[in-house]
């Protein structure tokens, strides 16, 4: 099991690292790159923990989609004068030790509160099955669930359209 | 996990040698490439260096290393850099997924031929390839040049409206075969066509039991989005020569240049052995079971483990010649299709390919549910 | 484990990359560089800023669109691979109605963004 032990410490360091990343690097772009390196890292914790469809639908979804669209919009604002009022400055900085605080509670409070930690499952070797039992349990127990999700991404998408073309832009309406 | 030293070497052998292998095919399609077009536009292409031409990889590899290396003074350096190094990881990660051959049983041991075995093979090749939009943007952004920005803009944004299509389509063929696994789905279409309708068992032995027989709608879907992904023409909007230069590799020369171009035909060679794999029976021999194949070289050689390794080399002849016929025709549409106008690329995209895969989905959950029902 | 081959070939790629890098640096020739050299390309002209280039909100608008069907079609890929297998447990019509009416959704609201000209590019 060292091989195991070894290759979750390695993640987590590169998780936590990136994580760490995005906080102290002043930089947005770099912010975001890091962001995206932590998705990947999850992933692959994900991975280890035997959850192969979940930790690729990580990479799909938020490394793959979130996380472009993030480094798309970062890559065409004009970055210089931002940086400058959002890393420097006694507010901001307040913000930023207040939000660490916080975090470092909730961190604090998780393992004050954790006491065991649940077993790994054993779901390990059949990584096709544990998608497949995820697509019976979505469309037996959780059916209704799954359908007002769908009704939600319909209702972003029209609001997304909305107010892409409210005021001014390429997309106002004349 | 119970793995010894020897399989975890024998494994990373492999995996640096299912690397160089997809290195080493860059050299050979370029040439490919370069010969082709000449045959199609009826000129001679390379010809002069060797026989055929064929010494011009050679020359261009020494060209390539001797250039001047350049980095232009508003580029971000750390992101002009990693931006290249970063284009060769999808291709390389999700090639290594695709069974290329029969397991080699030897002895106590059996081989895979293929990188790794991904139990969620496709939901695992389609996570890596999103991640090459930050190849192009890194690369876009880092040359500090505006029209690398706007190469690099316009080509994620291909790449991600493929992206949907490409997934879509796939659902069909999951549904198909009713598994994530690339090795599952290669069995699945071994033999002569043979499926079971309404409580029957239909077979015919005129036609192979390929994927595309099943799902053809999905198939041409799923190769003309793979053309938009790996950005080739006709989908090559994102170095629109006339308005953008050469796109997000602008600024780019020397070797930087020819990693992005390894990049390039790592993604055209992972969408060609897809191809291979989810329609064309994968490894298999058309007609013939993995059984059959290994019984055959049982026959030939005797030797149990020496028939396992004649039957993994001649399934692995099977898979790169199917390779190399859908990386000739990656190679042959190039010089047939003209460029498309960024709208119709987008409309094509969004509202043909889009609504396409949707009714592919459709038609197929329907298929499927009512040839179920015994009567 | 594939992890571990997975992690593997990653850094045994990316040292490839940074040693092909590096060789480019050794191996090329010797440079010549002058300012107008160092400039982003144009033809000739004093090249814009970066800053400068006005981009379409449309960009925004697809990723944003492509994150929203993104995430529908994934939700299609479980239900995929369980379908034949529910239709042997019996489960089959319950599936096959709750995905239709995913679908009929997912069509809805593409039909709404190709009439609400969101996917139009000039």
């Amino acid at each position: 099991m060292t091989a195991d032990i070894f290759l979750f410490w390695l993640l987590a360091s590169v998780t936590l690292l990136s994580g760490v990343g995005v906080v102290l690097v002043s930089n947005p772009i770099y912010s975001a790159l890091c962001l995206a390196m932590t998705m990947v890292g999850v992933s692959a914790i994900f991975a280890t923990l035997g959850a192969y469809f979940i930790a690729g639908v990580q990479m799909i979804v938020y490394a793959g989609a979130v996380m472009v669209l993030f480094v798309m919009v970062l890559m065409l604002f004009d970055l210089k004068t931002e940086i400058a009022t959002f890393s420097r400055g006694r507010i901001s900085g307040a913000i930023k030790i207040a939000i660490v605080g916080l975090l470092a509670g909730l961190i604090a409070g998780t393992f004050a509160m954790t006491t065991t930690i649940a077993g790994k499952p054993e779901t390990k070797e059949k990584a096709g099955h544990a998608a497949k039992s995820l697509g019976e349990l979505l469309f037996t127990k959780y059916v209704f669930g799954f359908e007002a999700l769908g009704v939600l991404l319909l209702i972003i998408a029209i609001g997304v359209v909305g107010l892409a073309r409210s005021k001014g832009g390429t997309h106002a309406k004349h | 996990m119970g793995e010894s030293a020897f399989e975890i070497a024998i494994n990373c052998v492999k995996l640096v040698l299912v690397f160089l292998l997809m290195v080493q095919m860059v050299p050979v399609l370029v040439w490919l490439e370069r010969r082709g077009s000449g045959f199609i536009q009826n000129r001679f292409g390379p010809n002069r260096v060797g026989p055929l031409g064929l010494m011009q990889l050679l020359a261009d590899a020494v060209k390539f290393l001797t250039k001047e290396e350049f980095v232009p003074k508003a580029a971000t350096k750390l992101l002009f850099y990693a931006a290249p190094v970063f284009a060769l990881l999808p291709g390389t990660l999700a090639f290594s997924a695709i069974p290329m051959a029969s397991p080699l049983k030897w002895g106590e041991h059996t081989f895979l031929i293929q990188g790794y075995e991904i139990g969620v093979g496709i939901v695992f090749i389609l996570a890596i390839s999103s991640l090459a939009a930050y190849t192009i943007l890194m690369a876009g952004w880092g040359s500090g040049n505006k029209f690398s920005l706007m190469g690099a803009l316009r080509a994620s944004a291909q790449t991600i409206s493929y992206e949907l299509a490409l997934g879509l389509s796939l659902v069909g063929v999951i549904m198909m075969y009713g598994t994530f696994n690339l090795t599952e789905m290669i069995h699945a279409q071994e033999g002569a066509m043979q499926f079971q309708a309404f409580g029957f068992t239909i077979s015919s032995s005129l036609l192979p039991n390929w994927g595309i027989f099943y799902q053809p709608l999905a198939a041409v879907l799923f190769f003309a989005a793979t053309f938009a992904e790996s950005n080739r023409l006709p989908f090559d909007l994102a170095e629109g020569e006339a308005e953008l230069v050469a796109g997000f590799h602008t600024e780019y020369g020397g070797f930087k240049m020819l990693l992005f171009f390894i990049g390039e035909y790592g993604h055209m060679m992972v969408a060609s052995g897809l191809m291979a794999t989810f329609f064309f029976g994968g490894y298999n021999i058309p007609w013939t079971t993995t059984e059959q194949v290994y019984q055959w070289a049982l026959g030939i050689v005797g030797s149990p483990d020496w028939a396992s390794a004649l039957s993994s080399a001649v399934h692995f002849a099977m898979f790169f010649a199917k390779l190399a016929a859908f990386l000739w025709i990656f190679i042959w549409v190039r010089w047939t299709l003209p460029r498309f106008r960024y709208d119709q690329l987008m409309d094509l995209g969004w509202k043909t390919m889009l609504p396409w895969a949707l009714a592919n989905t459709i038609i197929t959950a329907v298929v499927v549910f009512a040839v179920s029902q015994t009567w | 484990m594939p992890l571990g081959g997975v992690i593997f070939i990653a850094v045994f790629v990316t040292v490839f990359g940074c040693l092909c890098l590096l060789a480019g640096r050794l191996l090329g020739g010797k440079k010549h560089q002058d300012a107008v050299k160092l400039a982003p390309y144009e033809c000739g002209i004093p090249s814009q800023e970066k800053k400068d280039t006005k981009v379409s909100v449309k960009f925004y608008l697809t990723a944003i669109l492509f994150i929203l069907f993104d995430i529908e079609i994934i939700f299609m890929y479980p239900w995929a691979t369980s379908f034949k297998q529910m239709i042997s447990d019996g489960t089959g019509t319950a599936a096959l109605v709750a995905m239709m009416i995913f679908i009929l959704i997912f069509i809805f609201g593409l039909f709404w963004e190709i009439r609400s000209k969101a996917l139009e590019w000039d």
